[in-house]
């Protein structure tokens, strides 16, 4: 008992010094609370339908973010990868009746292998070049899936696959979980000093080879890590909607996973991600005025753009949050001096 | 025949029929600190870039230690002990500096050299407090005085702890007094030792200057290209009166 409340002191005081003390740490707190709590409050199918693709979708435009943001290898193909993995997940459950928790991680190391395929020509690419050249790739792919009809079932898709769990609860809270796992463990990657090299990938390439930095594995890895999450979510895309067909790998699914992390903030994670929960939910609930719902998506992703060049949640975050000028730690934009060296901010 | 530490020979480089580098031919020994002058184009830094493998050349051999390096990735050359700063330098500008100098620290060589050091941090931070911007470590790069970008210049070099060190232009947009301080670096650098958790071998020194003033007084030997061409090898004393590189010199108006 006398041990309890020893630890849940300890939980106060870690969240009263961690969490409260900066904005942003506070609204990702609510976040993952509110996403883990909703069903409480309802259970709506409609909407748990929703959130459930919004989950998917964010470890898609994160999984850009991590190749395209960090390391800036920009990617216009990235629908390869989540093409790659719904398809892979499910022909193999449809033919080799594996399950869902078996397919869609075997689905993730085919896009793996994908991100090795492509990232091996596109190593010596740059800028433009780079981007048309992975703009080609899924639209080839997608060629090879109409020439073999018997297995990709064409025009059609792969449908018929097993449920990802018994009932939309649990098909919620499955992605609920492994969202916010695999976004943490991309910002992880980002934060560590892999991500530094990546950074400096983007920065300037040729310097970080004179700093002894082999940056062709660097370069692969973050092909190979990017497939890897973006084709985990096309596996989970697949067992939920129970198909897995041409629009998978369209160019317009390309372009969106890249409008989303543009619009959201690239080069941050969370940024991609917070922008699916926005945009996505809006595209939807836009269906009901359907003359002008692409024309009304435009103009709402042109007014951020052209307000918010660095994206949205970058935008916020600076309104909300001040860093210091000496230390470089973040505080709340309220405070007069800063929370660890005690400087006065402005 | 004892085997030089740095081998060149018959090295030539063409930019699209302009010879940037042709023939040289040159050694530099294991404690040696060699100053490369020569006139603006002459190609001094094409010849710094071949050695480091950022260039590759149409002809000759580079042995570095008794292994030929030409051919090799530039990556793959820096872990063998060359390290180089460039001229016009190549900062991450949106990364702080300490993580600028934590790339160099991160690569092969560095992190087997000082698998005791747990923290990279801390041992980028005793690089950049050899090369005097410890105190900015947490500025963006892109913030930095041309000056301050030359040290971090030297202090991402030295983080990969090279046994050659190849300098482009150390004192080039320094005052009087940064570049006395960066002489007198370059000279505690050049005896070896260590600066905290850093190891420094004491490398040898191929140093590209035009302060000649300064270079005299650090280096043993001066190699004089022009056009391409070695005009000359010798102590500094036998350069300064040789009529070639006064000659060399004075078409481009003068020392
Ligand atoms: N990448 C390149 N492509 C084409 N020509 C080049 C290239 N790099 C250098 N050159 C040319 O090669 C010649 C030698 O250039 P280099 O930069 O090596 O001279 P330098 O001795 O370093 O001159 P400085 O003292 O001005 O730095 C110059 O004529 C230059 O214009
Ligand atoms: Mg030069």
């Amino acid at each position: 008992m006398g041990l309890l409340r020893y630890y849940l002191r300890r939980f106060l005081i870690i969240v009263k010094s961690e969490v409260l003390v900066l904005p942003s740490r506070m609204v990702v707190c609510v976040f993952f609370l509110g996403l883990l709590l909703l069903p409480a409050v309802t259970q709506d199918p409609y909407l748990l339908r929703i959130l459930i693709l919004t989950n998917i979708f964010a470890i898609l435009a994160a999984s850009w973010d991590l190749l395209s943001g960090f390391t800036g290898q920009m990617n216009f193909g990235h629908a390869l990868f989540f093409g790659v993995g719904a398809y892979t997940a499910a022909i193999l459950n449809l033919h080799a009746h594996l399950p869902p928790w078996g397919s869609i991680p075997l689905g993730a190391l085919a896009a793996v292998l994908a991100g090795l395929i492509i990232g091996i020509p596109c190593l010596r690419l740059k800028g433009t070049y780079l981007a048309l050249t992975t703009l080609a790739f899924p639209i080839i792919l997608l060629g090879i899936v109409f020439t073999i009809p018997g297995i990709t079932g064409g025009e059609l898709g792969v449908s018929g696959l097993a449920r990802l769990s018994g009932s939309r609860l649990s098909d919620y809270y499955i992605t609920v979980v492994l969202m916010l796992g695999a976004c943490t463990l991309m910002w992880k990657i980002t934060d560590s000093h892999t991500g530094i090299i990546f950074h400096a990938i983007r920065e300037d390439e040729l310097a970080v080879r004179a700093s002894g930095i082999n940056t062709t594995r660097y370069k692969l890895l973050a092909f190979c890590l990017s497939g890897f999450f973006a084709g985990f979510s096309g596996g989970l895309y697949a067992h939920f909607m129970r198909i897995a067909g041409p629009s998978t790998l369209e160019v317009s699914m390309s372009f969106t996973v890249v409008i989303w992390a543009v619009f959201g903030g690239i080069v941050t994670i969370y940024g991609p991600v917070g922008a699916v929960f926005i945009l996505f939910p809006l595209l939807e609930f836009l269906r009901f005025w359907p003359e002008y719902r692409t024309l009304m998506f435009a103009v709402v992703i042109l007014l951020i753009l052209l307000y918010m060049p660095d994206g949205l949640f970058p935008w916020l975050r600076d309104k909300v949050e001040t860093e210091c000028p000496r230390c470089k730690i973040r505080n709340r934009a309220t405070r007069k001096t800063c929370r660890v060296c005690a400087v006065p901010l402005d | 025949m004892g085997r030089a530490f740095l081998e060149i020979e018959d090295l030539s480089k063409d930019f699209g029929g302009l010879r940037a580098v042709n023939s040289a031919r040159l050694t530099v020994n294991r404690h040696e600190m060699v100053g490369l002058i020569g006139p603006n184009g002459a190609g001094k830094t094409t010849l710094l870039r071949l050695i480091t493998g950022i260039l590759k050349p149409d002809e000759g051999f580079i042995r570095f230690k008794g292994k030929e390096i030409v051919g090799l990735k530039t990556w793959d050359i820096v872990n063998l002990g060359i390290a180089g700063t460039f001229q016009n330098m190549r900062p991450f500008r949106r990364l702080p500096i300490i993580a600028n100098v934590m790339v160099s620290c991160l690569c092969p060589r560095a992190m087997k050299r000082g698998e005791w050091v747990k923290k990279i941090e801390a041992k980028a931070m005793d690089a950049l407090e050899f090369a005097g911007i410890s105190d900015m470590a947490l500025e963006k790069a892109a913030t930095l005085s041309q000056g301050d970008l030359k040290r971090l210049e030297v202090a991402r070099a030295i983080a990969t702890e090279p046994e050659l060190l190849l300098l482009d232009e150390p004192f080039g947009g320094l005052s009087p007094a940064e570049t006395e301080l960066m002489a007198k670096s370059i000279q505690r650098l050049h005896q070896g030792g260590r600066f905290g958790r850093l190891h420094s071998e004491g490398p040898a020194m191929i140093i590209v200057e035009h302060k000649l003033q300064q270079l005299m007084k650090i280096v043993d030997r001066i190699i004089v290209l022009d056009f391409g061409t070695i005009i000359a090898d010798g102590s500094p004393q036998e350069i300064v009166n040789l009529p070639e590189v006064i000659q060399a010199y004075l078409g481009q108006g003068g020392v």
